[in-house]
């Protein structure tokens, strides 16, 4: 049987993954690509003796754009063996489409257009002629429509047959100095499978992962060179792309005017109005963009996602707890013997590890998901840019610092989505602040419990002053430029909820065959520190540390070992001071504790996610730097208030 | 003409060099009715445009059957199609007068304009120049009133990638724009029924012009 590979390439929203539904049916496996979280779909199809593997990637504008997403569907493109490509065309917006069409046409990759929401944009007066811009562009060209099924045969029945087509290339002639300096650079690349004409062109957008294909330092530098002297050399390249790609798009385009058409006497006075849906989508963007109810509207849904994410967490919790209790008993151990005492944290571990991965990690990217399939995601990306602005974080930053709120490893990986590793790494240094799951548990089980519920919510007060704080000075001493706000807003549609399924499903694995390893390994090594005295042994060293916080001595070895597994902060608070936490510790006490326990880097899991995003030298760095922040601000904020 | 980076870099047709001046005659004729002028007499349209005679009768000629004007006694009209033609014909001159700004850093521009008058005629300097007073008549967008038509003139994106980004969002000059909401960060604008919400920073580099 033959074997074929096919790129699905799109702008986002141009229905890639409702082509691929359409295309494979329900076998759809989705799979991390190697090293990122941007997801890559796979999917495959037998067709005529062959069989075909479509890879769907994600939603990119431009292929030099240099995004994660981009990056993932370059490397997609070019390092790995492909067959073809799909490139997925919004017929309402053209030669937006189009102008990657080109990149990829540049490429010398056989490509196939498929025109996605042709009717739709029919109906709003586009018409376009697939057959005129076939020739144009010397490629096939398909009108399809994903949910009706128009056009799947005859494009499965053309990609099978995509080796057969003669190799063609589209040449976008440039400006004369720029073809100039193709030619130049052409001469100087090494032998490799890419066209020549496509690494100059990258090479003259300004793209360094190309250098590599270019002979020697000589060229580099003089490339380099003349970059500097004509930086508008990329503008002009991308203008002449653009200008080909409107273009081409006018000449196969037709406006129909609408209005001028005499109306029909209403025989389905629903199906008439094209314009109602669209006015419909107008309104919700009244309401959610308003300055005020935007505002409204995105605060009450995140709390009201992590309002019920933190009832299922406690809830599976609670069972999952009893559940290894009544394991336990039945086992019938002696409850101080050395195995039990390396067996109980370890499953406190592995009971709080399923309790993030299910609610947290899970629904939580279930709800991201529908939330951005639906189009909500976006606007509440623009509400909240408004106040991360004031940080010098983008509007997209919202996206990981949500999801801090359940736990902060899965959370350290989702600052990829930001474009600049210095943005990653100032919103990973909130995570200090943003209590996650299990610290959420400290404050409401140990502060809460203990010293009462206005206690606990001083406790949240203040970690929300000392994260404004931090945050703040990072913006005085380090000069971050965040990324301009420039997002497209989707139109409202209904979710494909399959393949949100599937997604989240996939990071949901992640995280149990990495992180919930881990958590059981930091608990046991709790236990086996325990069991030979060496928790003790931190207590009289590090004493000057209680001091300053005011603490009794002991508290010192939850504070530290707390960050083997956080979960059992409460369970070694107690094991030291016995249950009677309100006789041995006054209230004003418990709130520092609570607080010292709180900001910082909140666990070993953690600051291996953080080495693994950002290198050792700089996790380490903002895992101390954030530690001492914080027993500092406790140690200051409890003699401010002991003062009145 | 030599390409120039207005949307015309793949030659379809080799064009021959008459045919050069009858296109150019022809969207001419098309610009200066488009920008507002309900008619024209045939000896102001003698004036204006620089060319035998010959050439702007024969275009007329050719734009009567092509139906995109109406010849009325000495006056020529444009119909419904013709006006949208004429419309193209306005934009894609905003977008070469873009080019032309991009590239124009010294040695660049300087060169360029020794090669390009060769090849350019003078009525499309003419209308360059015409498109600057355009451009300074273009205000920033932030300054735009809500759901209002108005035409991209100009970008000066701060940095190279944001442009390109932008461009290949389908941002760009010459594209129609209007403001659907005002946020308190920026705006949202709709072109050609796509959405983006864009910060200040950003619409204050965009400048418009009321269509």
């Amino acid at each position: 049987m033959r074997k074929l590979k096919i790129l699905l390439i799109g702008q986002p929203n141009t229905g890639k993954s409702s082509l691929l539904n359409a295309l494979v049916g329900s076998r759809v496996v989705v799979s991390n690509y190697p090293g990122t979280t941007v997801e890559v779909t796979e999917a495959e199809k037998i067709f005529d003796n062959t069989k075909i593997k479509f890879v769907d990637t994600p939603g990119i504008y431009s292929i030099s754009d240099r995004s994660e997403e981009e990056k993932v569907t370059e490397k997609a493109l070019f390092e790995e063996k492909v067959d073809g490509a799909i490139v997925v065309a919004d017929a309402a917006s053209l030669e937006r489409s189009l102008y990657m069409a080109l990149q990829i046409l540049e490429a010398e990759m056989p490509t196939v257009i498929t025109l996605n929401f042709a009717e739709e944009a029919g109906k709003r007066g586009i018409k376009i002629d697939s057959k005129k811009l076939a020739k144009l562009l010397n490629i096939p060209v398909i009108p399809i429509n994903p949910l009706t099924k128009r056009g799947i045969n005859e494009l499965v029945y053309i990609i099978s047959k995509i080796k057969e087509r003669a190799k063609r290339s589209f040449k976008i002639e440039y400006d004369d100095h720029i073809e100039k300096a193709i030619n130049k650079i052409s001469s100087q690349i090494r032998e490799t499978s890419m066209p020549k004409r496509f690494i100059a062109l990258r090479v003259l957008e300004g793209d360094e992962d190309f250098y590599k294909y270019l002979k020697g330092e000589i060229i580099i530098r003089e490339v380099k060179e003349s970059l500097v002297e004509h930086p508008k050399v990329a503008e002009d390249v991308s203008i002449t792309r653009y200008g080909t790609a409107s273009f081409i798009a006018e000449k196969v385009t037709q406006i129909v005017l609408l209005e001028k058409r005499p109306q029909p006497i209403l025989p389905f006075p629903l199906k008439l109005g094209g314009n109602e849906p669209l006015r419909l989508q107008e309104k919700i963007d009244d309401v959610l963009l308003h300055k005020i109810w935007g505002l409204l509207i995105t605060g009450l849904f995140v709390l009201a996602i992590f309002g019920v994410l933190l009832y299922l967490g406690n809830l599976m919790q609670d069972v999952l707890l009893g559940l290894t209790g009544r394991i336990l008993s039945s086992l019938g151990t002696a409850e101080y013997s050395i195995a039990m005492m390396i067996l109980v944290p370890g499953l406190t571990g592995l009971t709080a590890g399923i309790s993030i991965a299910l609610p947290y990690v899970f629904l939580f990217y279930l709800s991201l998901g529908l939330l951005e399939d639906i189009g909500l995601l976006s606007r509440f990306i623009v509400n909240a840019e408004r106040f991360l602005k004031k940080l010098s974080l983008s509007g997209k930053s919202f996206i990981p610092l949500a999801l801090g709120l359940g736990c902060t490893a899965p959370a350290t990986r989702a600052t990829r989505v930001l474009s600049s590793k210095k943005e990653q790494f100032h919103t990973a240094s909130l995570f200090a602040f943003i209590p996650c799951s299990s610290r959420i548990a400290i404050i409401m089980g140990i502060v809460g419990f203990y010293g009462g519920i206005k206690l606990a919510i001083s406790v949240f007060v203040t970690l929300l002053a000392a994260g404004l704080i931090w945050a703040f000075c990072i913006k005085k001493i380090v000069h971050i430029k965040s990324e301009p706000l420039l997002l497209e807003l989707p139109l409202y549609r209904r979710p494909l909820i399959k393949n949100i399924f599937a997604k989240s499903w996939v990071r949901m694995k992640d995280f149990i065959y990495i992180v919930i390893p881990l958590l059981v390994l930091g608990g046991m090594s709790y236990g086996i520190l325990n069991i030979t005295g060496f928790t003790n042994r931190i207590v009289e060293p590090l004493s000057p540390i209680t001091t300053w916080l005011g603490l009794p001595a002991v508290t010192i070895i939850p504070l530290v070992f707390g960050f083997l597994q956080k979960d059992l902060t409460g369970a070694m608070l107690l094991s030291v001071l016995g249950s009677e936490i309100s006789l041995a510790m006054t209230p004003l006490q418990i709130y520092t504790f609570g607080i010292a326990s709180m900001i910082g880097i909140p666990c070993i899991i953690a600051l291996g996610m953080l080495i693994k995003e950002f290198g050792f030298g700089k996790a380490i760095v903002l895992t101390i730097t954030s530690i001492v922040y914080g027993l500092l601000f406790a140690g200051l904020v409890w003699r401010i208030i002991s003062i009145f | 003409m030599r390409r120039t980076g207005s949307p015309r870099p793949i030659r379809l047709v080799n064009m021959l060099k008459e045919s050069d001046i009858l296109k150019m005659v022809k969207e001419d004729i098309l610009r200066i009715l488009g920008e507002g002028k309900e008619k024209i007499s045939f000896e102001s349209l003698n004036t204006e445009i620089k060319v035998f005679p010959s050439f702007i009768s024969k275009v007329i000629k050719d734009l009567e059957e092509e139906s995109l004007i109406r010849i009325e006694e000495n006056f020529i009209r444009l119909t419904q199609i013709g006006e949208d033609e004429a419309k193209d014909i306005l934009r894609k001159y905003l977008v070469l007068e873009n080019y032309f700004k991009k590239t124009s850093n010294e040695k660049v521009a300087h060169r360029k304009a020794h090669v390009l008058e060769h090849y350019i005629s003078e009525e499309v300097i003419k209308n360059i120049k015409k498109l600057y007073t355009l451009k300074e008549r273009g205000i920033s967008l932030t300054k735009f009133k809500l759901h209002e038509e108005s035409l991209i003139a100009d970008i000066t994106a701060p940095s190279n990638e944001l442009f390109e980004r932008m461009i290949s969002m389908g941002i760009f000059p010459g594209e129609e724009i209007s403001i659907t909401n005002k946020i308190s960060n920026g705006v949202v604008v709709k072109i050609k029924n796509k959405k983006f919400a864009l910060g200040k920073d950003i619409a204050k580099e965009i400048k418009v012009i009321k269509q």
